[in-house]
């Protein structure tokens, strides 16, 4: 009786509860003037932590600035699509990667401010590398954000691991030897072969290390200019296919999948001698391998020249509630000024050709790294680089690539028929 | 009433067109407009929330739509069917389903029923068992990933480094065909055996006890107990289960997701662990191709659709071959 | 006995005489009420709560260790005080404590609108003839079987029509009722609800309301219980539609945690941390009223 009447008295305040809480869906109150800017962005931007909002927010005592993250970018661009599609619910800032910078470019161009459209607009985009601004850059000349940072790339390895194998440590030396990939892969076999190498471990990581980077090595990727996929035919994936194909076959690669539970395992424990790492791996690799590996890693030159892997825009919705207020705070936090705080601070390297001169960045050392001149190498890299085109389907492509790189390294798969399943499943996926 | 009145109605369950039986007798009760009100609530949420959705679904799948311009659909009619079924991809997924359904209810299933009747004992620390038995359901997905990504792990995983210890070889967990299925089975199976052992053990409380006692009279052992008054006892709760898991055989998609730790949708290097649920995600989420990962959630429907009819039909025959 | 019968609700309905209780029904006990469990039980049970809390107790490990100690070779097996400074970092990175409000509102009103609607439409579906229930309820099983991932395109675009993107109900009344819940208190029920009880209610006089309330509730409670915990366990943990529908300004728990440790390198203990403060509500909600969500699903055979 009691336990009937206590339940049925739950009962009747889950209700009340129920019809408080969707009767009262509170708006944002506050009419003390202040403008309130929601900056929607997935894990990799940084600019709280890097305390560049507090900055800003004390220039400009009028705004208040309110961040929500997703910290897994796939998460937030599903987030993205699906507000994209109804129009509705985007923040005033929306953060674009460039795994899908192309597909917002190529579908929802207008969906977003043109920064090519403002005032001074030509003076803030000569502040970017040419290779930023163009991916972000529609066919009818639109650019739809402004880059934060960029990912050029360079060839991190373990120099006890090379000694032990008998190869030199030396930076410039490497960089020599490996000024190709032909050369890379001389350099792994004598890895391989030597018989002082640690046991257990292999020369690089897996086979994708060495595609991802030499892919865009060519003068064409996965596309064509017109963002059309041209997997088949392309010279960067051809000469990439054939370096990492022969690195899988020879079995110099650990056969990991790149960010996986076991190539996070196997920093900490040593298990390879090699990784391609943009400049923001090497935060990745500090993170993993932890305090243990300090020194015995170093950074050489990517062989076979500079590319990009990673980075982002911010963009400014149409649609946003203080689009003005929006833009200004894209522009003042891509600013070069912004993005030297942001590598001093955070790591992350700036976009802005101007940014990247400055000498807080190009003499920047690292110490975990044996003291590299990370600010030099990376530099030089982003300097170098020139514009491959992408399209929407790059990084679903570059997996397929991956996938059937790990079968060659781990299911003995013959580099021919891993070529045509890649095929097969890149038809499927571009449709 | 006795179980064996019941019997027609457990067979009635997931087949709606079944007669209602003579051996029922009608009354004033169960004859009731009431009805209509019961249902409503449900029914009026249902239709503000689900079937809209439901229905788009149906409508997108005859419409070549991509995820980045869906006002833009073009009607296609079944085009979008036809190529799933020349498509390996879709058979792939369709085996891999299969035998992950398999491989993972079967035992689930088979292990709930166990510990309900374990739990339905009397038993010091009754509640600390029960509710540990639904912690699996609780953990979240992100704390179940890094576990299961260590145990499994090729080079650095525990099970493998406890199978190099007695003497066997490491196994690729996540590169094989059937290592990588039996190991997501695992996982299903550690994430929904309680579940449904808490849903046997509520059912174990609707048995009358005087059956037990009858039986215990004469001279039934435990285990012709379990067998003879409970599992029949059970029975609309075992069919229900059964239906429940066998839809969420046919849809599961969280668990591959996690085992490939990186967040890549493909089911493995070889696709080895792609389930259709996961190639519809794949499909629709990752290469924009939402019409055609509509048309992988009907052809889902169906293939749902034809099983559990099958189990529905076997139900009814055996009640009324028991009858 | 006589004490613990369901009785109707007297005061609401003055001068109605409570449905009697058939003396059958007093009969019926727990199956298991008097068969002790053996040692072999014991073990059994022990070996299967150890395996589904590990990954749990592995939470508070890796929530207290660095990436590269967690992926050390062999790894901790023991969390540290870190733990604590960790949970802080968690809690100053996302708005956990607003989340943990919210997500205790969204998943309280899911569970009592699941229980109640799905109570009341099993109970319609199992023991009420009306014109078109077996279409019905074909209908609601059919609805389970139809994938729901694509599904939240047009929700959305329906939540954005009416103004919802970002508040409560956006989550809540989607999930509201589920045909799962629908589905099992009809099979409960069916073999559960015994038909002469409903006549003799019936005879008695009592309106379909009362005989709900005083009858098939009672003997639904464990079934309830059950859906309760299911329901409430579900709504908790949910979060392909809530990252969707709502962002870190008006978060469920989900959502604030999917917000953790970005950054280029993952900070894993800090989404460590912050997950176990995520699940660690449940657990005590469990452990403390745990007697009684539990007990729930004995009282409706030993008390019924």
């Amino acid at each position: 009786m009691t336990v009937l009447r206590k339940s049925r008295a739950a009962l009747g305040v889950g209700l009340a509860v129920a019809l408080l809480a969707t009767g009262c869906g509170g708006s944002d109150a506050g009419d003390d003037g202040t403008i309130t800017l929601d900056v929607g962005l997935f894990g990799t931007f940084g600019f709280e932590e890097a305390g560049l909002y507090d900055e800003y927010m004390e220039l400009h005592p009028e705004i208040r600035i309110e961040e929500t993250s997703v910290e897994r970018s796939a998460d937030y661009y599903r987030t993205l699509q699906t507000r994209l599609a109804a129009n509705s619910g985007l923040a005033d800032i929306q953060g674009i990667e460039i795994g899908f910078v192309a597909d917002l470019v190529a579908n929802h161009a207008d969906a977003f401010v043109d920064f090519a459209a403002l005032d001074g607009a030509d003076e803030v985009l000569s502040g970017f590398y040419d290779w930023k601004v163009e991916p972000a850059t529609s066919e009818d000349g639109r650019v739809i954000g402004l880059g934060t940072d960029a990912g050029p790339e360079a060839m991190c390895y373990r120099r006890d691991l090379f000694e032990q194998a008998g190869l030199p440590t030396d930076r410039a030396e490497l960089s020599a030897l490996w000024a190709d990939w032909d050369g890379y892969l001389e350099v792994g076999r004598r890895y391989a072969a030597a018989p002082g190498r640690a046991e257990g471990t292999s020369f690089v990581d897996s086979p994708a290390s060495i595609f991802s980077a030499a892919v865009y090595q060519g003068e064409y990727a996965y596309a064509d200019e017109d963002g059309q996929p041209i997997p088949e035919t392309s010279d960067g994936v051809q000469a990439a296919w054939a370096d990492a194909s022969t690195a899988a076959e020879e079995g110099l690669t650990a056969g990991l999948t790149q960010f996986g539970d076991e190539w996070n395992s196997a920093f900490a424990n040593g298990g390879f001698a090699t990784v391609a790492c943009p400049a923001w791996m090497l935060g990745y690799i500090t993170s993993q391998a932890g305090d243990g590996a300090a020194g015995l890693w170093d950074v050489a030159a990517l062989p076979g020249g500079s590319t990009n892997w990673g980075g982002s825009w911010l963009g400014v919705p149409e649609s946003a509630e203080n689009r003005e207020e929006a833009v200004a705070l894209v522009q003042w936090l891509t600013a070069p000024e912004q993005q030297i705080k942001m590598f001093t601070r955070e790591a992350h390297f700036p976009s802005s050709q101007v940014a990247a001169e400055d000498p807080a960045v190009s003499g920047a050392v690292n110490d975990y790294f044996n003291g590299a001149p990370v600010g030099e190498i990376f530099g030089q890299s982003a300097a170098s680089l020139q514009f491959t085109p992408i399209s929407r389907y790059d990084t679903q492509i570059q997996e397929a690539f991956s996938s059937a790189l790990t079968n060659v390294a781990t299911q003995g798969t013959s580099p021919d028929d891993a070529f045509d399943d890649a095929m097969a499943e890149i038809d499927d996926i571009v449709g | 009433m006795t179980i064996a009145s019941d019997e027609p109605q457990v067979a009635s369950i997931a087949a709606p067109s079944a007669p209602p039986g003579p051996a029922r007798r009608p009354s004033r009760l169960t004859r009731n407009r009431w009805g209509y009100a019961y249902v409503a609530p449900f029914f009026v949420l249902f239709a503000c929330f689900s079937l809209y959705p439901f229905l788009y679904t149906a409508w997108i799948s005859l419409h070549d739509v991509d995820l980045g311009d869906v006002d833009g659909a073009q009607w296609v009619g079944l085009a979008n069917y036809g190529e799933l079924l020349t498509s390996e991809f879709f058979w792939n997924a369709a085996r891999n389903t299969l035998t992950i359904g398999v491989l993972s209810t079967v035992p689930q299933l088979a292990m709930a029923l166990g510990l309900a009747h374990l739990l339905n004992y009397s038993l010091r620390g009754r509640t600390f068992f029960r509710v540990a038995m639904l912690l699996p359901y609780a953990t979240s997905i992100a704390a179940a990933t890094l576990v299961f990504g260590q145990l499994f792990g090729r080079d650095y995983g525990l099970i493998n480094a406890g199978l190099e210890a007695v003497g066997f070889d490491r196994v690729d967990w996540e590169g094989g065909t059937w290592s990588s299925q039996l190991a997501i089975s695992v996982i299903v199976i550690w994430r929904w055996t309680g579940y449904n052992a808490l849903i046997y053990l509520a059912a174990m409380q609707a048995i009358p006890e005087d059956l037990y006692e009858a039986a215990t009279l004469d001279g039934a052992s435990r285990w012709k107990q379990f067998l003879h008054v409970t599992i029949p006892g059970l029975r609309p709760t075992i069919l229900f289960t059964i239906v429940v898991s066998t839809i969420g055989a046919v849809q599961l998609f969280g668990e591959p997701l996690l085992f490939s730790g990186n967040g890549t949708t493909n089911g493995g290097s070889s696709n080895q662990y792609q389930t259709l649920g996961l190639l519809m995600y794949d499909q629709g989420w990752t290469n924009f191709h939402l019409g055609q990962a509509a048309a992988t959630a009907w052809a889902m429907f169906l293939i749902i659709l034809v099983v559990v009819g099958a189990w529905a039909l076997l139900a009814r025959r055996r009640a009324r071959a028991e009858r | 006995m006589t004490v613990t019968a369901p009785r109707p609700v007297d005061d609401a309905v003055p001068g109605s005489r409570p449905a009697p209780v058939p003396p059958r029904r007093r009969r019926r006990r727990a199956a298991g009420r008097v068969t002790q469990a053996g040692p072999l039980t014991y073990v059994l049970l022990v070996l299967t709560a150890l395996v589904s809390v590990f990954p749990l107790y592995w939470t508070a490990v890796a929530g207290s260790h660095t990436n590269a100690e967690i992926a050390a070779t062999p790894p901790p097996f023991l969390p540290d005080a870190d733990l604590f400074t960790n949970i802080g970092r968690a809690m100053d990175e996302a708005p956990i404590g607003l989340a943990l409000v919210n997500t205790i509102v969204v998943a309280g009103c899911i569970t009592v609108g699941t229980v109640l609607c799905c109570t009341l439409a099993g109970f319609a579906f199992a023991k009420l003839r009306f014109r078109g229930n077996k279409a019905l309820l074909g209908l609601v099983v059919g609805t389970m079987m139809v994938p729901t991932q694509l599904a939240i395109i047009p929700l959305f675009l329906l939540i954005a029509e009416l103004e919802w993107v970002n508040q409560l109900q956006a989550v809540v009344l989607p999930t509201l009722v589920t045909a799962f819940g629908v589905f099992f208190m009809r099979q409960y029920l069916s073999s559960a609800l015994p038909d002469e009880l409903l006549e003799a209610g019936r005879m008695d006089g009592a309106s379909t309301a009362r005989i709900f309330w005083s009858i098939v509730v009672p003997v639904a409670r464990p079934a309830m219980a059950v859906l309760a915990m299911l329901t409430f366990l579900t709504a908790w943990n949910d979060f392909f539609w809530p990252l969707i529908a709502l962002t870190n300004e008006n978060p469920t728990v989900q959502v604030a945690l999917a917000g953790l440790g970005g950054g280029y390198v993952p900070d894993r203990a800090v989404i460590m941390a912050g997950t176990l403060i995520g699940t660690l509500p449940i657990l005590v909600v469990f452990t403390v009223l745990g007697r009684h969500i539990v007990g729930g699903i004995m009282q409706g055979a030993v008390k019924g």
